[in-house]
C-alpha cells in the first residue's frame, strides 16, 4: 500500500513536470477560475453583510408617556426584550433624546438650538431592533397595547420596501454565485480533461502492458490534486497580497458592516483550497474513467 | 520491397548473432513444437533464473479461437466463424487486405473487445469469463508491438521499457536487472539513455519489442511492426522476432509485407472478409496453387 502510494505520488510529480506546458496551462486556468470564484464569494459576503446592516436599521420606535416612571420603563424594556421577535431593546430617556438632538446638530455643523428651549420637548422612547424585520407586526401590536406607550410609528411601508430590495439582492447574489460556481466547475474539469486527453497514449500503453485500473487512475488523480494545490496556493498568495491595500482602501466602508475579516480570510482559504483540490481530483477521475471503461 | 529476399537478407542475417541465422532457411513442416523446456529456458533467460522450469504439457496451446464471430454495434461483421489454434512456440503470419479482420482479431486476443459468438482462450483461460479486474493479469501474458511503436517521447529507452514493469507494481529492485536483460536481447544497451526522438525507426521498434518482452509474455502480438520501416530495417525487426521465437516465445504477426512472409515460409493464416480463407504451414503471402 505504502509502495503503491509512493509510486502514484512519484508518477504524479513526474507527470506534472514532464508535461510542464500542459500543467502550467491547467494551473493558470485554475488560478484564474479560483480568483473569479473567490472574488464573487467575497462580493457576495459583503453584500449579505451590507443587507443585514440595512435591515438592522429598521427599528420599531415606541414613544412613552411623559408620566412613565423609571420603574415602569424598566419593566417595559424587560417585557419587550422577552418577545421572541426582538433582538435588542434600548431605552432612550428624554435627556438622552435631547443630547442626541444636540449631537446631531453639532455633527451637521448647525447651531445648538436647545438653549432657546424652555423645557425638554422630546419624549422618552423604546428603540426595538428586530430579529426579523418582516415580523414587526406582532411587536407593533404588543407595544400599542401597553398603557405607557402613547405612539408607535407605523413602519410598514419602509419595512416592505427594504425587504423587497434586500431579498431581491440576496437572491440575485446567490444566483450569480451559483452560475459562477458552475462556470468554474466546467472550465476546471475540462482543462484537466484536456491535460489527461493529451496523454491518452500513455494511458493506452499502460492498459496494453497490463496495468491495473488503480495504477492508471491514481497517479492522474494525484496530479489533478497537485494542480489544484498549486492553483489554490497561487490564488491565496495573490488574494492576501491584494487584501492589504484593498482593505485600507475599503476600510471606511467595511468597518460599519457586521462581518469579521478573520472569518472571511479563513472561509476564502477553505473555499479556494477545497475547490482547487476537489475539482482537480474530480476532473482527473472523470477523464481517466472514460479510458478505463472502454 | 525486396525483389530477392535471399540476396538482401544475407548481409542482415550475418550481422545478427546465432541462432537467428538458421531460422530464415527453415520452412515447410508445421509441427506443434516439442520444445522440451525451450519456453522455460527463455523464461529463465528473461527473469534471470537460468534453468527455471515451468511444467507445461508439450502440446500446450497458447491461443485458441473456437467458432468466433465478432459483430460491431453498427451491424458490421468483422470476423465470422473463425477457428484458430496456435501452439506454444509457433510463429504465425496473419495476412489479408485492410478491413479483413486482422485488427479485430488482435483486439479480441488482448481482450479489448469480446467475441459476439464463440470462444477465445488465452493460455487456457476463456477471455469472456475473465472478470474485468483480471484483464490486466491477462494482458501481462501478451506482449504487444505496433506499427507506430507507441513509445513515450519524454522517456528514455530504459524508462520506456521499465515503465511496463513500474505500472504493474513490480518491485523496484527487480526492474533494473529485467530491463538490462531485454535491452541486451534486442541490442539496445548502448542506446538505453536516449529518447525515442534520438533513435532510428528500427531502434524505436526494438525498444517497443523490449517493452513487450519485459513481462516474459506467453505470446507476442505484432500488428504491422514493419509498416513504418524501410525494407532493410524491416528485415532486422523480423530477424529479432524470429530470434525471440527461437527462444520459445509464440509470435503472431499481422503484416502486409509479402516479401517477408513468402521468404520465411512460416505458418500463414489469411483472412478475407472476416473469414479464415487459408491456414497453411510454410505458406507464402499469396495462395500458390
Amino acid at each position: 500500500m505504502i509502495r503503491f502510494v509512493g509510486f502514484a505520488l512519484g508518477r504524479a510529480w513526474q507527470g506534472f513536470w514532464r508535461n510542464v506546458v500542459m500543467s502550467v496551462a491547467a494551473t493558470g486556468t485554475m488560478v484564474l477560475m479560483l480568483l473569479l470564484l473567490s472574488g464573487f464569494w467575497i462580493v457576495q459576503t459583503g453584500l449579505i453583510a451590507g443587507l443585514e446592516f440595512v435591515e438592522q436599521k429598521v427599528q420599531v420606535v415606541a414613544d412613552l408617556n411623559d408620566a412613565t416612571t423609571a420603574e415602569h420603563a424598566t419593566q417595559l424594556v424587560t417585557r419587550t426584550a422577552a418577545l421572541p421577535e426582538v433582538a435588542r431593546v434600548t431605552y432612550v430617556s428624554r435627556e438622552e433624546a435631547l443630547q442626541r438632538f444636540r449631537d446631531a446638530r453639532a455633527a451637521q455643523g448647525e447651531e445648538d438650538l436647545t438653549p432657546y428651549l424652555g423645557s425638554n420637548p422630546l419624549r422618552a422612547s423604546l428603540e426595538v431592533t428586530l430579529r426579523n424585520p418582516g415580523r414587526f407586526g406582532q411587536v407593533l401590536e404588543v407595544l400599542r397595547a401597553e398603557p405607557d406607550v402613547i405612539r408607535v410609528k407605523d413602519i410598514q411601508d419602509l419595512v416592505e420596501r427594504v425587504l423587497t430590495v434586500t431579498s431581491m439582492l440576496r437572491t440575485a447574489g446567490a444566483v450569480v454565485l451559483v452560475i459562477v460556481g458552475l462556470i468554474v466547475l466546467f472550465i476546471i474539469v475540462n482543462t484537466i480533461r484536456l491535460a489527461v486527453v493529451a496523454r491518452a497514449e500513455e494511458i493506452e500503453i499502460m492498459r496494453l502492458v497490463g496495468a491495473s485500473d488503480a495504477f492508471i487512475r491514481w497517479p492522474f488523480v494525484f496530479e489533478g490534486a497537485l494542480v489544484g494545490l498549486f492553483g489554490a496556493g497561487i490564488t491565496l498568495a495573490i488574494l492576501f497580497g491584494a487584501s492589504e491595500p484593498l482593505a485600507r482602501f475599503m476600510f471606511d466602508f467595511f468597518r460599519v458592516l457586521p462581518f469579521r475579516v478573520e472569518s472571511i480570510a479563513r472561509d476564502v482559504s477553505l473555499l479556494v483550497t477545497g475547490t482547487g483540490v476537489g475539482l482537480g481530483v474530480l476532473g482527473s477521475w472523470l477523464s481517466v474513467r472514460t479510458y478505463l471503461l472502454r | 520491397m525486396l525483389a530477392s529476399p535471399g540476396a538482401s537478407l544475407a548481409p542482415v542475417v550475418t550481422r545478427l548473432p546465432s541462432p537467428l541465422s538458421s531460422s530464415s532457411t527453415r520452412s515447410g513442416r508445421y509441427v506443434a513444437r516439442q520444445q522440451d523446456g525451450l519456453a522455460d529456458r527463455v523464461r529463465g533467460l528473461l527473469t534471470g533464473r537460468a534453468g527455471a522450469r515451468v511444467r507445461r504439457p508439450p502440446d500446450n496451446t497458447v491461443l485458441v479461437l473456437r467458432d468466433v464471430t465478432k459483430e460491431y454495434a453498427n451491424g458490421k461483421q468483422a470476423l465470422r466463424d473463425v477457428d484458430l489454434v496456435i501452439p506454444e512456440g509457433d510463429f504465425v503470419f496473419l495476412v489479408g487486405p485492410s478491413g479483413a479482420g486482422k485488427s479485430t482479431l488482435m483486439k479480441l486476443i488482448i481482450r479489448d473487445e469480446l467475441a459476439s459468438q464463440g470462444e477465445v482462450f488465452l493460455d487456457g483461460e476463456d477471455l469472456a469469463r475473465v472478470p474485468r479486474r483480471q484483464v490486466p493479469r491477462i494482458r501481462r501474458k501478451i506482449g504487444t508491438v505496433f506499427q507506430d511503436f507507441k513509445l513515450l517521447p519524454s522517456k528514455t529507452v530504459r524508462e520506456n521499457v521499465a515503465f511496463a514493469l513500474e505500472v504493474t507494481g513490480t518491485p523496484r529492485r527487480q526492474i533494473g536487472p529485467a530491463v538490462d536483460r531485454v535491452l541486451a536481447l534486442v541490442g539496445l544497451t548502448a542506446q538505453a539513455s536516449q529518447t525515442p526522438a534520438q533513435l532510428s525507426g528500427g531502434e524505436r521498434q526494438r525498444t517497443a519489442i523490449a517493452r513487450a518482452l519485459v513481462h516474459d509474455p506467453r505470446i507476442i502480438i505484432a500488428d504491422e511492426p514493419t509498416g513504418n520501416l524501410d525494407p532493410l530495417i524491416s528485415w532486422e525487426i523480423i530477424q529479432l522476432l524470429l530470434r525471440i521465437n527461437e527462444l520459445g516465445v509464440t509470435v503472431l504477426m499481422a503484416t502486409h509485407d509479402a516479401d517477408v512472409v513468402t521468404a520465411l515460409r512460416k505458418r500463414v493464416v489469411a483472412l478475407e472478409d472476416g473469414r479464415v480463407i487459408r491456414d497453411e504451414v510454410g505458406g507464402a503471402y499469396h495462395r500458390e496453387d
